[in-house]
């Protein structure tokens, strides 16, 4: 018998893309046989949903990926999946089975799906300045739009945030789950006269969205200084006044719902959309998942969860994320300039000899080497504590990770777990026996 | 004899603030710029020396079985922390080299060791009182003698075989000689050198003001972190202020003010707490073999290993490993070497040259180092005693270090030992436990992008290639 339900993921990030056909499933992993370079992708089973029907038309593994279709990037459209917890404690996936056991048919589950943009609004302080979209209550299988609306926009005036399609179980695959594919991507402006029909005069708008007259946005500067939203990063004129673009990512709510036994059980999950990846290969040092890592398990680790295989991802994580950086150029701009504007002058931040490139990618490399060893990480001193970001010192500037911006503002620090994982190794033995044992 | 400077001698003055003397005449045959060289080369074989065998000492230590195993981690990390301003000091001294216009010194054992000015005779072996005493006796003050002192003194003795001389002489002398206006010229301190010598901001990696390395001594809170002292010298003022440094930083010219900051107390503590342990001291160290070296016939081609206690490695995968180790010693030391062949032009900010990478692979090979000695201390030295002695890192000095004239011959030398390294590598990739063959797999890896990048410099211009995308595989 069916006692709760769950949406799993909990949490689903869609990226944009403009490209018909969402994108293929893969995995990125580390290729053995190369464990210093790129990160292999690797296709794996993906569902295709048939548009018409809502139904999952074939599950196949790709023979090769693409990224793009047409010229257009292909969206990441995640599923989120409906599972019960039965009477018994198992999580199992909801399945037309297990609905029929319970005296229901996926008829029966309702969906409701709400997403936001709230940019503006948290800049502006206008409520008015929040858009919202609202597909309603549904359980049949069509795609239905999310229509952001918003109360300073132009009367019939939207910005598309992409759509959701109730997956319609079928023999083959039984399973309850929904679909989200989010928006292309695109900007949209704002005007103080009625935008006229056809194509916006500014090649970056898709369309001419939000009335000027009746909102703040068009021309805000920023001015609250209390704000945690890091300042003045939209676009402006050269005064800092917003030239009022606003664009189609949003995150929300996804709910279902199911009466069975005349008792509702429901569940929600969270959806979000942003820019596609353009380095798949590669995982930033710090992520949305540490974040709620450690929001969920708290900031430090027990003795069993430090291992040597989880600080080597963060140093592999460490190395893509140098990979991508001109760090002769942050040395002196980025972090380096930015500090300027804190009473220090745009000293470089490292001596300019180390900054080279390769020669920093190579020297992360060396260090994922020696890690696979089985030697203890050496370098917990040289991380950068929570409580050191706005050390302006050269040696506070010089802590890892270097030449890099965290949300606030200050110089980037990895979370005060990540930073408890490679410690608690640290502390421990310096060599692991090659038999395994610790010693 | 005391000679009479030139009045006003900010040398001399500074060096009379210090409490030493000025210098007696130098020795037959060496005038006295020739003779602060030959103290500097001296140093810097002592300095490179002292580094390693306290590295092989902090790689014995094992904490599985003692009472209290953080303090065995935290004597470990704090040797660690000492090999390293070792380092530091060694560093200073080719500073000190190049500041004089003479040739640097990466080498070991080219001087006798029954200088008055040699602490004792080198020698790789496990930690025991016996060590500990002989590196707490070669860092001890001049003023050190109570009751513990003399104990310590009698055991070093011992261990030794000879009574071990004070460093702390030799940087004495060094002030002296360094002091005297009439030895060394303010003209023969050039700085101009500066641009070539290594510089704190690029070789110091953070370790200064217990920023570094702190984490690992948590059980010794007492102690401080490592400091890495590397000056750059380019007057006679700074020459005498690092010598000065330095010396403070092993033992002291006289008792230190801040106890712990020395050399000589934190053997001292760590001497202390493992004589605590009685015979349980035995428990807490690896039963590493003395001397290990791949020189299966007696002392290595490498140096003057005292053959009555020299270990040949002779378990196939030890070898295999010890030779591996030797080779990124090796390249370790051509990747230091070389670093200051390269200037630092302080005018350049636009145009990077390889010097940035080689101190950063000396770093890698520093890694290095420390894997492969994980991989050594594990393996017994001999297949036919599997409880035996185990190997441990043989720190065997190469046949020459000394670098070509020119750039390309130079880069040649690099790739010279890469592929020498391959050899091993290829060996070890199939055989062995899963950590080891993980790690050459990676390093073979590591090595390729590394081969790749030489052949350009080889090929071109002597300066970093540009980036290509994916890394050579």
């Amino acid at each position: 018998m069916i006692a709760e339900l769950r949406i799993l993921p909990p949490l689903a990030i869609a990226r944009f893309g403009g490209a018909p056909t969402p994108m293929d499933n893969y995995d990125a992993i580390v290729d053995p046989e190369e464990p210093l370079g790129y990160r292999r992708l690797q296709p794996v089973e993906t569902l295709e949903v048939d548009v018409d029907s809502g139904e999952i038309a074939r599950a196949f593994v790709p023979e090769r990926l693409s990224f793009s279709e047409g010229g257009e990037v292909r969206p990441v459209a995640p599923f989120l999946e409906l599972w019960a917890l039965t009477d018994g404690g198992q999580l199992e996936p909801l399945t037309i089975a297990l609905l029929q056991d319970a005296g229901a048919t996926p008829a029966h589950v309702r969906w409701r799906v709400q997403v936001a943009n709230r940019k503006a609004a948290r800049r502006t302080g206008d409520e008015a300045d929040r858009i919202e979209a609202d597909s309603g209550e549904l359980a049949d299988h069509a795609r239905h739009l999310l229509d952001g609306r918003c109360a300073n926009f132009w009367p019939g005036k939207s910005i598309p945030f992409g759509h959701v399609q109730y997956v319609k179980p079928s023999a083959a695959h039984p399973q309850v789950r929904l679909r989200f594919t989010p928006a292309a991507g695109n900007v949209y402006g704002a005007s103080r006269t009625r935008p006229a029909a056809g194509r916006p005069a500014d090649p970056n708008v898709t369309d001419v969205v939000y009335d000027g007259r009746r909102g703040r946005w068009l021309g805000h500067v920023d001015t609250d200084n209390t704000s945690t939203v890091p300042a003045f990063i939209y676009r402006g004129d050269s005064e800092g006044r917003s030239v009022g673009y606003l664009d189609d990512g949003c995150d929300g709510i996804v709910r279902a719902s199911l009466t069975v036994a005349g008792r509702t059980l429901s569940a929600f999950g969270r959806v979000g959309a942003g820019p596609p990846t353009y380095a798949p290969d590669a995982l930033p040092i710090r992520s949305v998942a540490d974040e709620l890592e450690q929001a969920l398990f708290g900031p430090t680790v027990t003795p069993s969860e430090a291992t040597l295989e989880r600080v080597e991802e963060i140093v592999r994580r460490a190395f893509e994320t140098v990979r991508l950086m001109n760090t002769a150029a942050m040395n002196r701009g980025g972090m380096a300039a930015h500090d300027r504007g804190t009473g220090r002058r745009a000293d470089p931040i490292m001596a300019p000899a180390l900054v080279d490139d390769i020669a920093v990618e190579n020297l992360h490399q060396s260090l994922l080497a020696a890690l696979r060893s089985g030697s203890a990480p050496w370098f917990a001193d040289a991380l950068r504590d929570f409580d050191e970001i706005g050390d302006l010192s050269d040696r506070g500037r010089r802590k890892m990770p270097a030449m890099m911006r965290g949300a606030d503002g200050r110089h980037l620090t990895l979370t005060r777990r990540q930073i408890d994982l490679i410690r608690t190794l640290v502390r421990g033995p310096v060599f692991t026996d090659p038999g395994g044992e610790a010693t | 004899m005391l000679r009479q400077s030139p009045a006003g001698d900010a040398g001399l003055e500074q060096a009379r603030l210090a409490g030493v003397e000025p210098a007696s005449p130098p020795p037959p045959e060496l005038s006295g710029r020739d003779y602060a060289i030959f103290l500097l080369r001296l140093a810097a074989e002592v300095e490179h020396g002292l580094m390693v065998q306290y590295l092989f000492a902090a790689y014995s230590l094992d904490g599985r079985n003692a009472p209290a195993q953080a303090d065995v981690r935290a004597w470990q990390e704090t040797i660690l922390g000492i090999a390293k301003e070792e380092m530091g000091h060694l560093v200073t001294v080719q500073n000190l080299l190049t500041a004089l216009s003479a040739p640097l010194n990466f080498n070991r054992e080219e001087f006798p060791h029954d200088t008055v000015l040699y602490p004792f005779g080198f020698r790789l072996q496990p930690v025991g009182l016996g060590s500990l005493a002989t590196y707490i006796c070669a860092e001890s003050p001049a003023d050190w003698d109570d009751a513990e002192a003399l104990e310590i003194k009698a055991r070093a003795q011992i261990d030794a075989g000879t009574p071990v001389n004070r460093v702390g002489a030799l940087y004495a002398e060094l002030l002296r000689v360094l002091g005297d206006a009439t030895l060394v010229a303010d003209r023969d301190f050039d700085p101009l050198s500066v641009a070539f010598q290594a510089s704190w901001d690029e070789w110091g990696r953070g370790y200064r003001e217990g920023q570094r390395g702190a984490e690992a001594m948590s059980g010794l809170p007492q102690l401080p972190a490592p400091e890495l002292l590397i000056r750059e010298v380019g007057s006679r003022a700074a020459a005498l202020d690092a010598v000065e440094q330095v010396g403070e930083q092993g033992e002291g010219f006289e008792t230190p003010v801040d106890d712990n900051a020395s050399h000589f107390r934190r053997f001292l503590a760590i001497y202390r707490g493992m004589k605590g342990l009685g015979d349980g001291a035995a428990d807490v160290v690896r039963p590493l073999a003395t001397n290990p070296t791949t020189d299966l016939e007696g002392p290595d081609i490498g140096g003057p290993y005292d053959p009555a206690t020299t270990t040949p490695i002779v378990h196939e995968q030890a070898r295999l490993w010890a030779h591996l180790f030797n080779l990124r010693y090796r390249k370790l030391l051509v990747n230091l070497s070389h670093a200051f062949e390269l200037s630092d032009d302080p005018g350049d900010r636009t145009t990077l040259s390889p010097r940035g990478a080689l101190i950063h692979r000396t770093f890698s090979e520093m890694y290095n180092l420390r894997a492969i000695s994980g991989q050594l201390v594990a393996l017994p030295i001999d297949g036919a005693q599997p409880d035996g002695p185990r190997a441990g890192p043989p720190f065997q000095v190469p046949h020459t270090l000394m670098l070509p004239s020119d750039e390309g011959g130079r880069w040649r030398l690099h790739r010279d030992v890469l592929d020498a390294s391959a050899a091993m590598i290829e060996r070890l990739r199939d055989d062995g436990p899963a950590g080891g063959r993980a790690y050459v797999a990676a390093l073979a890896q590591m090595d390729a992008i590394e081969r790749g990048q030489i052949e350009q410099l080889i090929a071109g211009s002597g300066r970093m290639p540009a980036a290509t995308g994916a890394p050579a595989s």
